[in-house]
């Protein structure tokens, strides 16, 4: 009740605020970057892939070149998801949230371990995976949140489902 | 003097949550003598003012070791002992958000 009262008096005259700084000031954490680095991983897989079946493995320079940036740019995102999900995890979620979603830290495991399996490879059934794993922890931050979630087709190249806060 | 200030930020968690309301009273005053366990609130150059728990009064008695709840939280492990003369205030009231 007092924090109601204190409330509207806050919007009606400002109260000064007191921080209670972090590492950083905290409050800004979204799953987002760790859907797009997923999403990108699945985009290298399907370009290596293509890349193969059109030169075979001829070694041309064009053919070398586009090959490395393709595998450099799956590296990068794969580990960008991978760090992403381990701040999310280390600053977010406290203990209460794991004791109401029990799944999460052998979720995240499990992505950390679909990250690594990602860069190994160029399947494109692991690079599905490590997206929909990171889809489950995006579904589960926004419940934490209590935000509510759908999963629409993403608007990019590849066109995969990923999980969106409905805002 | 009294100063109702609303709380932003999660290193107290969970004592105190982002959108709570805290009274602090000016010190000194001999019923607000600072001491372990104590939540003041001080102003730190280059975070600006700040809210954290005393962990020690150092043996100068002018100085804090202040501590948030979080591993990762910005506190005397960063910026060192806080002097009283840039303490503005100890918490007597915390109204909660939850």
């Amino acid at each position: 009740m007092f924090h109601k009262v204190f409330q509207q008096i806050d919007q009606h005259a400002h109260i000064d605020v007191v921080d209670a700084h972090c590492d950083i000031p905290c409050g800004i954490y979204d799953p987002h970057h760790a859907l797009i680095g997923a999403l990108t991983v699945v985009r290298m897989v399907d370009l290596i892939n293509a890349k193969v079946k059109e030169h075979g493995s001829g070694s041309t320079a064009e053919f070398i070149n586009s090959m490395a940036r393709y595998i450099a740019t799956k590296e990068e995102h794969a580990e960008l998801t991978k760090h992403e999900i381990r701040v999310i995890w280390g600053d977010f979620i406290k203990a209460p949230h794991v004791e109401a979603y029990p799944q999460l830290p052998g979720l995240v495991h499990k992505i950390m371990q679909l990250g690594s399996k990602a860069r190994q490879t160029v399947d494109r059934e692991t690079a599905l995976d490590l997206l929909e794993a990171v889809n489950e922890f995006a579904e589960i931050f926004w419940q934490i949140k209590e935000i509510e979630t759908k999963r629409v087709k993403a608007p990019y190249s590849v066109t995969e489902e990923m999980v969106i806060p409905v805002l | 003097m009294l100063r109702l200030l609303k709380v932003r930020g999660e290193s107290l968690w969970p004592d105190f949550h982002e959108g709570d309301y805290v009274l602090a009273a000016g010190v000194p005053f001999p019923a607000h003598r600072i001491k372990p366990g104590d939540v003041i609130v001080f102003r730190q150059p280059g975070y600006g003012t700040l809210i954290k728990r005393v962990h020690r009064v150092l043996q100068d008695g002018r100085t804090y070791d202040v501590r948030g709840t979080q591993v990762v939280s910005s506190d005397s492990r960063d910026f060192g002992p806080v002097p009283k003369t840039r303490v503005s205030g100890k918490v007597i009231w915390h109204i909660r958000s939850d």
